[in-house]
C-alpha cells in the first residue's frame, strides 16, 4: 500500500470521526439545556451583556460550592 | 462531555490547533516531493539572471504581471504554451502573481527582444500607446547587486542541490552547464561577461559606458532575466 | 494611597486605538494614491523622476496591503482584545503588573515593527509573497510581537473571574494560533548572507520552497491570512460589540459555537481556489473549489446569527448610526462570503482570475466588513475609554453614508472592469483569432479605474471624519457610568 492510499484511508476515517464528534457536540449543546442543573448555553450571552467588574459572573471561577 | 472546551483554555487551544492544522497536513505535504522536479530544458538561473530576478522582485513587477499561462486556448494563443510545474523548479520564490494589470510574462523571452525591453522600460508609452505602465528610468543608472545574487546561488546550491556547474539535460538531447563562480570575483566576471552580451544589443550610451567600466546597471540584469523566460 | 474601586484599565487599548486610526489613514491614503496611479499613470512620477522609484505602483502596492492588513486591522484586533478581553473575563489589567507592562511593551515593539516594515518595503526589500513581503529581520520582529500578544491573552485568561470563555475569546485565541502557524510556515526562508559565509545583502533571504510548492504554501497562507486576520478576529468583535451596543443577547449562542468549529475546520481547505488551472495537483484545486462552497455554511451561520440578534429591535438601525455600521458590516460579510465561493467555482474562476474582480471582492470584505466593524468597535470603545459621549452623531451618520457610497462605487466599478477584462481576454473572432489585444482591455476599463479611485476617496474621507470625531470625543461632554451600559451616548 503506497503513501497515497494510506492518506486516503486516514482522510476518510478522520472525517468519519469528526462527523461523530460534531453530532455528539450538537447533542451535548441541546441536551444540557433540558436538565435542571445543566448548562443553558444561551445564558453565556450574558458574559457580554453584564460585563462590568461588579456584575456577577455567569459561572464564577472561584465559586467552589456551585459545582 | 464537552464542557472542558469552554473552561480549559489550554485544551481548547490544542483542539483548535488540531482542527486548523488538519487541512494543511492533507493538502500540502503529499505533493511536496513530486512537484519540484525540473522538466527537461529547465536550467538554474545564471548570476546575472538571478540578479535581474531580484530587481524584478524589488520593484514588485509581480504585482501587475503574472507568470502563469493557464491551459486555455485564449491564453496559449496570447502567451504561448501553458505552464508546467517542473518549469518552476528553480523559482524561489514563485512569481505567478495574482493580477494581470499588464500581460503575462512567463514566455516573454520568446517574443520580446533586448532592444524592445530597453525602449519599453525607459518609456512604455512610446512603444505601446495607451500603456499605463510607468517608466523605470532609474534602472539605467542604479547598479545591480551581484554579491547578493551570488550569495543566493551559494545558498541554493548547498541547501537545495541546485545543479550549478553540472550538466543539465536540454530538449534537443544535448546538455548545458550553468556556471557559478567559485569566488565572488569569478562570479562578478561571469556576470559582467553575460552583461556585455546583453548590452551589445542596447543603444543607451550611458549603459554601454558603465559596462565598459565593469559596472552593471539594473536594466541589463532585468533584461537578461526577462530574456530567460521562455 | 486612596482606596478606589477596581476599574478596567484601558491604557493599552487606547494606544492601539490610536494606532488603528493613524495606520488606517496611512494605509488607505496609499491605497487611494495607487488606485489613481492605475487611472492616471503620470502620478507614478508625481514627486519627480528622481523619486519615482519610491512612488511607482509596484513599490507602493505592498505598502498599501500590508499597512491596512497588519497596521489598521491588526491594531484594531489588538485594541479590541485589550478592551473586550478584560470585560468578558471580568478581570482588570490593573490587577497584574506583569500583564500591564507586557501590554505596553507589546505596543511599543509593535510600533517599532511597523516602522521597520514601512522603511524596508519602501527601500524595495520584499520577498514578493503577497501579505508576507517582509524580509527575515522584520519577520522575526513580527513573531516576537505575536508571541507577546499570546502571552497577554493566556495571561489574562489565567487570572480571569469568569469561568467559561466567551465566544469572542474563542475567536481571539483562534486568531492567535492560526496566524502563528500560517506565518511561520509561509516565511520559512534562509538568510543568504549567513548561508553563503558573508556575501551580499544581510537583509536578503531565499524561500525554503520552490515553484509550485512555494505557490501552494503561499496561497494556503494567503487565503488563511484572510481567514485569521480579516474574518476570525472581526467575528470576535461583532459577537461582543453588536450584543453590547444593542442590548440584545446573541440570537443563538449555540449556533455561534457550531459556526466557530465549522469555520475553523472548513476555511483551511479552501486555499486551493487561488490556484485553479495552475500547475498544482488537480485534486488540490477541486478540493479548494468544493470547500469554498461549503464555507458558505459556517460563514452564513455567523452572519445570520448577527442579523437575527437585532430581531425585534430593528428601530435601532434607524436611530443609531453605530448600529447602522454594525448591521452593514454583517451584511457585507454575508455578501462577500457568497461572492468568494462563486469566484471559486472553476468556470467562473476561469474568467475572474487575474482580473479586477478579485481586488473588487477583497475590498467588499475589507472595506464593508473589516473596515466598518473596526470603525464601529472604536466608536463603541472611545466613549468608555474617555468616559465621554461621542462628539457628533450627525457627523457619524454622514460618515456612514459617505463610506457606504464609496464601497458601492468601488465594487460596482470593479465588477464591471473585471468581468469585461475576463470576457475580452478570452474572446475569439469568427476565424478563431484573439478578438482583442491586451491594450484594448486596458483602454476599456479606464473609466472604471477612475470610479474605483473615487470610491476609495469617499471611503478615505469617511475615515478622516471618523478620526476627527474620535479626536473631539476626548473633550466632549463627560457621562456617568450608567449611561455607558449598552447604547453609546452621542452628542448632536
Amino acid at each position: 500500500m503506497d503513501i497515497a492510499n494510506i492518506q486516503g484511508y486516514a482522510y476518510v476515517f478522520a472525517l468519519a470521526f469528526l462527523v461523530i464528534v460534531l453530532y455528539a457536540y450538537i447533542y451535548h449543546l441541546y441536551k444540557n439545556r433540558k436538565n435542571a442543573d445543566g448548562t443553558d448555553y444561551e445564558e453565556y450571552s450574558n458574559m457580554a451583556l453584564h460585563d462590568d467588574l461588579s456584575d456577577t459572573p455567569v459561572a464564577d471561577r472561584y465559586d467552589v460550592k456551585k459545582k | 462531555m464537552f464542557h472542558w472546551l469552554e473552561k480549559n483554555p489550554f485544551l481548547f487551544a490544542v483542539g483548535v490547533f488540531l482542527v486548523i492544522a488538519f487541512a494543511g497536513l492533507i493538502t500540502l505535504l503529499p505533493s511536496f516531493a513530486q512537484a519540484s522536479r525540473p522538466v527537461i530544458g529547465t536550467t538554474p538561473y545564471s548570476t546575472l539572471e538571478l540578479a535581474g530576478r531580484h530587481v524584478y522582485i524589488k520593484n514588485s513587477c509581480n504585482a501587475c504581471h503574472s507568470q502563469l499561462v493557464r491551459p486555455f486556448k485564449s491564453e496559449t494563443d496570447r502567451y504561448g504554451d501553458y505552464s508546467l510545474s517542473g518549469e518552476y523548479a528553480y523559482d524561489r520564490p514563485f512569481l505567478w502573481g495574482s493580477k494581470r494589470t499588464g500581460p503575462d510574462l512567463h514566455r516573454v523571452g520568446n517574443y520580446r527582444t533586448t532592444k524592445w525591453h530597453e525602449n519599453h522600460m525607459m518609456d512604455p508609452k512610446a512603444l505601446v500607446p495607451g500603456s499605463i505602465m510607468p517608466g523605470y528610468k532609474w534602472m539605467f543608472t542604479n547598479l545591480v547587486d551581484i554579491d547578493t545574487a551570488y550569495a543566493e546561488q551559494i545558498t541554493i546550491e548547498s541547501f537545495f542541490g541546485v545543479p550549478y556547474n553540472k550538466p543539465v539535460p536540454m530538449k534537443d538531447g544535448t546538455t548545458k552547464i550553468v556556471k557559478m563562480g567559485k569566488t565572488l570575483n569569478e562570479a562578478n566576471s561571469l556576470a559582467l561577461a553575460e552583461a556585455k552580451l546583453v548590452a551589445a544589443d542596447m543603444k543607451n550610451q550611458n549603459v554601454k559606458d558603465m559596462i565598459a567600466k565593469g559596472q552593471i546597471p539594473e536594466i541589463v540584469a532585468i533584461i537578461a532575466y526577462m530574456n530567460s523566460l521562455k | 494611597m486612596e482606596n478606589r474601586p477596581l476599574e478596567y484599565d484601558y491604557t493599552v487599548a487606547k494606544w492601539f486605538m490610536w494606532s488603528t486610526i493613524i495606520l488606517g489613514i496611512v494605509g488607505m491614503s496609499v491605497g487611494v494614491f495607487i488606485a489613481f496611479e492605475l487611472a492616471f499613470p503620470s502620478l507614478n512620477t508625481v514627486l519627480g523622476e528622481g523619486l519615482s522609484e519610491y512612488t511607482a505602483f509596484g513599490r507602493l502596492r505592498p505598502l498599501h496591503t500590508d499597512a491596512v492588513a497588519f497596521g489598521f486591522t491588526v491594531s484594531g484586533i489588538f485594541a479590541t482584545w485589550y478592551y473586550v478581553g478584560q470585560r468578558v473575563l471580568k478581570v482588570s489589567m490593573a490587577e497584574s503588573k506583569f500583564l500591564m507592562t507586557l501590554g505596553k511593551l507589546h505596543f511599543i515593539l509593535y510600533i517599532l515593527g511597523v516602522a521597520a516594515a514601512v522603511i524596508t518595503l519602501l527601500m524595495g526589500y520584499t520577498t514578493s509573497k503577497e501579505y508576507a513581503e517582509f524580509e527575515w529581520p522584520v519577520d522575526i520582529a513580527i513573531v516576537v510581537v505575536w508571541v507577546m500578544w499570546g502571552v497577554s491573552i493566556f495571561g489574562l485568561i489565567g487570572i480571569r473571574r469568569e469561568k467559561s470563555l466567551y465566544i469572542s475569546v474563542w475567536y481571539y485565541i483562534a486568531t492567535f494560533l492560526g496566524v502563528a502557524m500560517l506565518y511561520l510556515f509561509n516565511n520559512m526562508e534562509i538568510p543568504t548572507y549567513f548561508a553563503s559565509g558573508g556575501h551580499g545583502d544581510i537583509m536578503h533571504s531565499v524561500s525554503a520552497y520552490a515553484g509550485t510548492n512555494d505557490a501552494l504554501v503561499q496561497w494556503w497562507y494567503g487565503h488563511n491570512a484572510v481567514a485569521f486576520v480579516f474574518t476570525v478576529p472581526i467575528i470576535a468583535m461583532i459577537y461582543y460589540f453588536l450584543p453590547k451596543e444593542s442590548g440584545q443577547a446573541i440570537y443563538s449562542y449555540k449556533l455561534s459555537l457550531l459556526s466557530f468549529w465549522g469555520l475553523m475546520f472548513v476555511y483551511l481547505w479552501a486555499g486551493g481556489h487561488h490556484l485553479l488551472f495552475s500547475t498544482v495537483p488537480d485534486w488540490v484545486q477541486t478540493m479548494g473549489s468544493v470547500f469554498s462552497i461549503v464555507l458558505i455554511l459556517p460563514s452564513w451561520g455567523s452572519a445570520i446569527n448577527m442579523l437575527l440578534t437585532l430581531k425585534g429591535e430593528w428601530q435601532q438601525v434607524a436611530s443609531s448610526p453605530l448600529v447602522k455600521f454594525l448591521l452593514l458590516a454583517s451584511t457585507f460579510y454575508m455578501f462577500s462570503t457568497l461572492e468568494g465561493p462563486v469566484q471559486a467555482v472553476k468556470s467562473v474562476n476561469a474568467i475572474a482570475h487575474f482580473t479586477d474582480w478579485i481586488p473588487g471582492h477583497v475590498h467588499d470584505g475589507t472595506l464593508g466588513w473589516v473596515g466598518f466593524m473596526i470603525i464601529a468597535s472604536i466608536f463603541h470603545m472611545a466613549p468608555r475609554i474617555y468616559k465621554r459621549e461621542i462628539y457628533s452623531k450627525s457627523l457619524m451618520t454622514a460618515q456612514f453614508w459617505t463610506q457606504t457610497l464609496g464601497i458601492v462605487f468601488y465594487f460596482t466599478s470593479m465588477w464591471i472592469a473585471g468581468i469585461t477584462q475576463g470576457m475580452m481576454w478570452r474572446a475569439h473572432d469568427e476565424y478563431g483569432n484573439l478578438a482583442y489585444s491586451f491594450m484594448d482591455t486596458v483602454a476599456v476599463i479606464h473609466p472604471y479605474m477612475i470610479l474605483r479611485g473615487i470610491g476609495g476617496t469617499l471611503f478615505l474621507i469617511g475615515v478622516f471624519m471618523w478620526a476627527y470625531n474620535i479626536y473631539k470625543t476626548m473633550s466632549a461632554r463627560p457621562v456617568e457610568e450608567s449611561e455607558l451600559h449598552s447604547a453609546t451616548p452621542m452628542g448632536a
